[in-house]
């Protein structure tokens, strides 16, 4: 896989403020679509010709199913080249601008809008945690109540055992994301947080605490990707897609490989976007990773290579993935402190990479950035990643 | 936890299936209903290829290895072991009350299965204890799977647990 041909680049992005929103799911998406076209004046809605929704269960909290056509309407966007719901549960996001890029490069469109938005909150507390087990396997999972949290707390026991990291590494990962999230105007959380906070909070999941875990959010984002000549045209500092990788080895959970402290299929996945890329992760300035829980964020770090295999705890620990570090992960504040509103994550993420690739990223800027990741997991075995790069 | 039966009270209803999570699994509804009878029988079962000896599992009706249709239903051994587990107190999903206990379990023929360990105290849990299959009614006439811990410790029986 090369990214050969023109290129493909964002060439504008938008979100709107997460966390606990008097607004129903197309309330979201209307307002995505806003941010999005105000955020580059040179692009209207009758100028888009393709378009997708990145949402997991409008089904479930919003009654909706077949939201392509209603989200495009909602933009005030009517599709006459390309149109789809791209559903890849917490990896949707990236998963939708991976297909707005293919659909680019096969020559079917030259400009895709690509919103992301999941009404999460809904007044029922019971009814969302039901709502979390649509994404497991109903026969072998969700049957048994398994969701999220208890998965993730078992990868954080077998990596504890593994290689000794602790409860105060994991909650250094919250920390230092809900300090971020500070500067970041659209977070769900944005007072910051101390270790002792952290450490204190209510026990979910053995050793989860309600602060290793990303929040339960409302929200949306949007971005519009253009082939090169055309995003040139349209935008003065486009931001171009470098590489790409996705993989999923497995399903259901208890069939991903068997060592749950490592993620083979996720350093396979970096690899392969490195690779198409042309870089190495020591040339990453700033990555978005998946930190759908604290110990992921840790994982994530050893096996996209920022640091070596079972030092992830210690990387964190020794501020090498903040600013002045070796990479600044999450500089949004990440899924921890932005919140999760599963199909508008990754969307998220690229709106980050948008805003820090062109020097608008205010207090959090990371300085001089050049290149920026982003992740998004659906699994341990599941992973998605982009690759984004400024022109140089 | 005893069973099911009035866990998920408001998500079935005449007529309502689609917000249920506990699988259908009759003959009427599902090509896998054997497995569900066994469990009736309590047996934990799965199906191996009749043509390349693959064990599966879930249970399929059709090889991932090899495509073929032939399936049989085989035993798993008696006990598993745990390789991880957390204890969830917070957050869980309507009918099933904190604590809940979540591990997952290896067996000798190389399944792994995730699953609630149930009737235990879970400060007597650890890696590499051995559990047994527990069966457990579910609404509408169905059931569930959970473990047990295999050796009760004097712990369970001063609490009084009835199926130990």
């Amino acid at each position: 896989m090369s990214a050969s041909g023109s290129r493909v680049a964002v060439i504008a992005a938008g979100m709107t403020r997460w966390g606990r929103r008097a607004a129903t799911f197309r309330d979201l998406i209307a307002e995505a679509g806003k941010a999005t076209f105000d955020n580059n004046p040179n692009i209207k809605p009758a100028d888009i010709n393709s378009f997708i929704i990145s949402t997991v269960y409008p089904e479930r909290s919003a009654f909706q199913g077949h939201p392509a056509p209603l989200a495009a309407e909602w933009c005030g966007v009517r599709p006459n080249e390309f149109h789809c719901r791209v559903e890849n549960q917490c990896g949707s996001g990236t998963t939708a601008i991976r297909t707005a890029y293919a659909a680019i490069k096969a020559g079917l469109t030259d400009m895709v809008m690509i919103v992301g938005a999941e009404k999460v909150l809904i007044p029922s507390h019971q009814e969302v945690f039901l709502n979390a087990m649509a994404g497991c396997d109903r026969e072998w999972e969700s049957c048994f109540g398994v969701t999220p949290p208890p998965l993730f707390a078992m990868v954080a026991q077998a990596h504890m055992k593994s290689y000794g990291t602790t409860e105060e590494q994991m909650a250094l990962v919250s920390v230092k994301n809900h300090n971020h999230s500070r500067h970041n105007v659209f977070a769900h959380h944005q007072e910051g947080a101390t270790l002792d906070q952290v450490m204190n909070s209510k026990l979910i999941a053995s050793p989860l605490k309600l602060f290793d875990c990303s929040t339960n959010t409302d929200g949306a984002a949007g971005v519009i990707v253009a082939k090169e000549g055309l995003a040139r045209d349209l935008c003065t500092q486009p931001v171009y897609i470098l590489g790409t990788a996705q993989i999923n080895e497995g399903y259901p959970w208890a069939n991903y490989h068997k060592d749950w402290s490592s993620w083979p299929a996720l350093r396979k996945a970096g690899e392969k976007a490195y690779a198409m890329a042309g870089i190495g992760p020591d040339d990453v300035d700033l990555a978005e990773v998946h930190d759908c829980f604290s110990i992921s964020e840790i994982v994530e770090c050893e096996e996209l290579g920022f640091c070596p295999k079972g030092e992830g705890g210690r990387f964190t620990e020794d501020k090498l993935s903040d600013y002045g570090g070796r990479v600044v992960v999450n500089p949004s504040g990440g899924l921890i402190a932005c919140g999760h509103p599963f199909g508008a994550t990754g969307i998220r993420q690229a709106y980050e990479a948008f805003v820090q690739l062109r020097d608008e990223a205010g207090e959090r800027q990371v300085p001089g950035a050049r290149v920026a990741l982003t992740h998004n997991l659906s699994g341990l075995g599941e992973h998605h990643i982009l690759i984004y790069g400024r022109d140089s | 936890m005893k069973g099911l039966e009035d866990a998920f009270d408001y998500v079935v209803g005449p007529n309502v299936y689609s917000l249920d999570p506990v699988p259908l699994q009759t003959q009427d509804q599902n090509r896998i209903y054997p497995f569900y009878d066994h469990l009736r029988e309590n047996r934990l079962t799965t199906t191996q290829c009749a043509d390349c000896g693959h064990i599966a599992w879930p249970p399929r009706i059709v090889c991932p290895e090899c495509m073929s249709d032939r399936l049989d239903w085989v035993d798993f051994p008696e006990a598993g072991r745990i390789y991880a587990f957390t204890v969830q107190t917070a957050a869980n999903p309507p009918g099933f009350n904190p604590p809940m206990v979540y591990a997952l379990i290896d067996f000798d023929n190389g399944v792994r299965i995730i699953c609630p360990i149930v009737d235990c105290d879970p400060s007597e849990l650890e890696v590499g204890a051995e559990v047994v299959l527990k069966v457990v009614p579910a609404p509408r006439d169905r059931v569930l799977f959970f473990f047990q811990l295999k050796t009760k410790t004097r712990k369970n029986y001063e609490a009084g647990n009835p199926s130990s």
